[in-house]
């Protein structure tokens, strides 16, 4: 220990080390406690659905989408260079490429069977399964994803979170007009988000060190008290005018306006209580423009369809029409009751196999992104660090769980059940 | 539903996103990829296969060329045996011939010894008889005296032998 103390070039990296630690710990979560916290930003609104950041043509362009395509024009751009003139001898990207390609003729010739070539049905797909979802993985956790963006203001959010609860009370009460839905709506809404918390900032950039106490909830925004909205409630319910309702036109006022309007009381009720004043900024949620593609249910769940249609497939084309649906429709008279029952939960099971497929890499991958939030939250500069790596390699893992899941049920669905029945008298 | 944010929309654009991805795939790297790996594979198996000849023959031909240097061998032994041969009989050849000409030489030798020894016996014979005429010529010329004889005899030899000499 004397030793490495004694020598000033690692004495400077250990104290540099220790003050970066120091500085972390205090500009985070544990810092802004003790009114330090200088790092912090607000804990982001974590939204599960991914969010849409342009609109072309009417078509609602989402953040993962583009996220999608990054990934997928850096997986292009390997392909193309590895496949653009290929070499006896290779060498480079399609040393890459070969070396990945052949692990999974490897492994799928492995599982389908042992003898060579048994798994080629099997090969690509499983190969692009495994590309894409961790190149999917990984450039979702670049830095800058989820944490730049746009800022979606308290109007458009009241518009954009209005319009399902608008149909919904269209749908209850149809005889309503367009004005009492539109009133009501928004009265469910303040009633459901009132304590929905919103970002205070300044101007386009939130700004570091405020920690979470910038979080300003809805109802110190759009300032109502409850009696307002049973008021309105009880307008709409009568079929009054409802344009001169005093209630109804501060509301909106507010919602246009869409700045903090009072002081608030952060934990209010215990112990490390404190009042917070933001009067007169700008409320809004952060849009992020860039979103792992791989956190948005709609890709995982396109990319298990693709799988589970195609092993559908493999299963038709292996057994032909009949025995294929032969495992799921089983004749009760023939065979009895039972293997009927087994074969409709193996139908069952297909479906699924499909929702576990989707949610299991969802599930990982926006839990892996949540955590390195929480960790760039709790310990700014230095914690994300160890997570990215963590991340980096959940990525590989979930790919490559997805495509050999595929594969299994892949070889599941091509097996006849003669397999299973000689199977059965092995034992 | 709307909670998770499903909607069909989005859900088509992801599933109509991915299949683009997929086929864009394959034919930028899948298609290539595989097809090099075929062609590779191929040439690989090819080029076995060519070795694998390559290797037999080189066997087949190492053997022929054993069964071939063996084959010289006996060849070679069968020429170094076949000379030795010819070398004893031309040695033995050699000897007889060398034998009979000595002993035609030796018998031609022999011949004029005795043809030799014939004529000096002859020549002999006739010097004695000479001498022993002259000799009886003598002593019947010297008869009367008693003391002459032997001096006559010496005087026969004398001359016989200075004739000789001569």
């Amino acid at each position: 220990m004397g030793k490495l103390l004694s020598n000033p070039k690692l004495l400077v990296i250990a104290i540099a080390a220790v003050a970066v630690l120091l500085v972390s710990v205090a500009g985070g979560a544990l810092g802004a406690s003790f009114g330090l916290g200088f790092l912090g930003g607000p804990i982001p609104f974590i939204s599960v659905p991914a969010e849409q950041v342009a609109s072309i043509g009417g078509y609602p362009l989402l953040n993962s989408t583009i996220m999608f395509w990054v990934g997928g024009l850096a997986l292009l751009f390997v392909a193309w260079r590895a496949g653009r003139k290929p070499k006896d001898v290779p060498s480079g990207w399609q040393n890459l490429m070969e070396m990945i390609y052949e692990f999974f003729s490897n492994t799928v010739d492995g599982v389908a069977g042992g003898t060579p070539k048994a798994g080629r049905r099997f090969l690509l797909l499983i190969t692009t399964i495994f590309l894409v979802v961790m190149i999917i993985n990984w450039v979702g956790i670049l830095p800058g994803v989820g944490s730049i963006g746009k800022i979606e203001s308290i109007e458009q959010w009241v518009q954009h979170h209005a319009e399902s609860i608008e149909e919904e009370v269209h749908a209850d009460h149809p005889d309503y007009s367009d004005e009492q839905v539109e009133a009501l709506a928004l009265v469910h809404l303040l009633e459901e988000h009132g304590t929905e918390p919103f970002v205070a900032f300044d101007g386009a950039i939130v700004p570091l060190g405020r920690g979470e106490q910038a979080r300003v909830p809805l109802n110190k925004i759009i300032s109502f008290i409850s009696d307002d909205l049973h008021h309105i409630e009880e307008a709409v319910e009568h079929g009054d005018d409802l344009s001169h309702l005093e209630a109804l036109e501060n509301i909106h006022q507010d919602i246009e306006a869409g700045v903090v309007k009072s002081s608030f009381i952060y934990n209010e009720g215990e112990s490390n209580a404190k009042t917070y004043d933001f009067t007169g900024q700008t409320a809004g949620l952060l849009i992020p423009y860039l979103r792992g593609a791989s956190t948005d249910i709609n890709t995982t769940l396109a990319i298990a369809l693709v799988a589970m249609v195609t092993v559908q497939l493999w299963g038709f084309k292996a057994l032909g029409f009949k025995g294929y649906s032969g495992k799921f429709l089983v004749n009760p008279i023939t065979k009895g009751p039972i293997a009927t029952f087994i074969g409709l939960l193996e139908g069952f099971g297909e479906i699924t196999r499909t929702i576990s497929f989707a949610f299991r890499l969802f599930g990982n991958m926006f839990a892996g992104e949540i955590l390195l939030i929480a960790m760039a939250f709790l310990l700014p500069l230095i914690g994300i660090i160890p997570f990215m790596g963590l991340e980096l390699f959940v990525g590989v893992i979930q790919a490559y769980i997805f495509a050999m899941l595929t594969l299994v049920f892949g070889v599941m669905a091509v097996a006849s059940h003669g397999d299973h029945d000689s199977h059965a008298e092995d034992h | 539903m709307d909670a998770l944010g499903i909607t069909l929309q989005q859900l088509l654009t992801q599933l109509v996103s991915f299949l683009i991805l997929f086929f864009a795939l394959y034919k930028l790297a899948y298609g290539p990829i595989m097809g090099m790996l075929d062609s590779r594979a191929e040439k690989i198996k090819a080029s076995l296969e060519a070795a694998e000849t390559a290797s037999l023959e080189a066997a087949s031909s190492a053997e022929k060329v054993e069964a071939e240097i063996a084959s010289a061998r006996i060849e070679g032994q069968k020429v170094i045996a076949e000379a030795r041969d010819a070398a004893a009989r031309l040695r033995e050849q050699e000897q007889g011939r060398a034998r009979e000409e000595v002993e035609t030489m030796l018998e031609r030798a022999r011949t004029e010894i005795g043809r030799e020894k014939d004529a000096a016996v002859e020549e002999v014979r006739k010097e004695f008889a000479g001498l022993a005429i002259a000799a009886a010529e003598k002593i019947v010329e010297g008869s009367l005296d008693a003391k002459s004889h032997s001096s006559l005899i010496d005087k026969v030899l004398e001359e016989g032998l200075s004739e000789r000499k001569n």
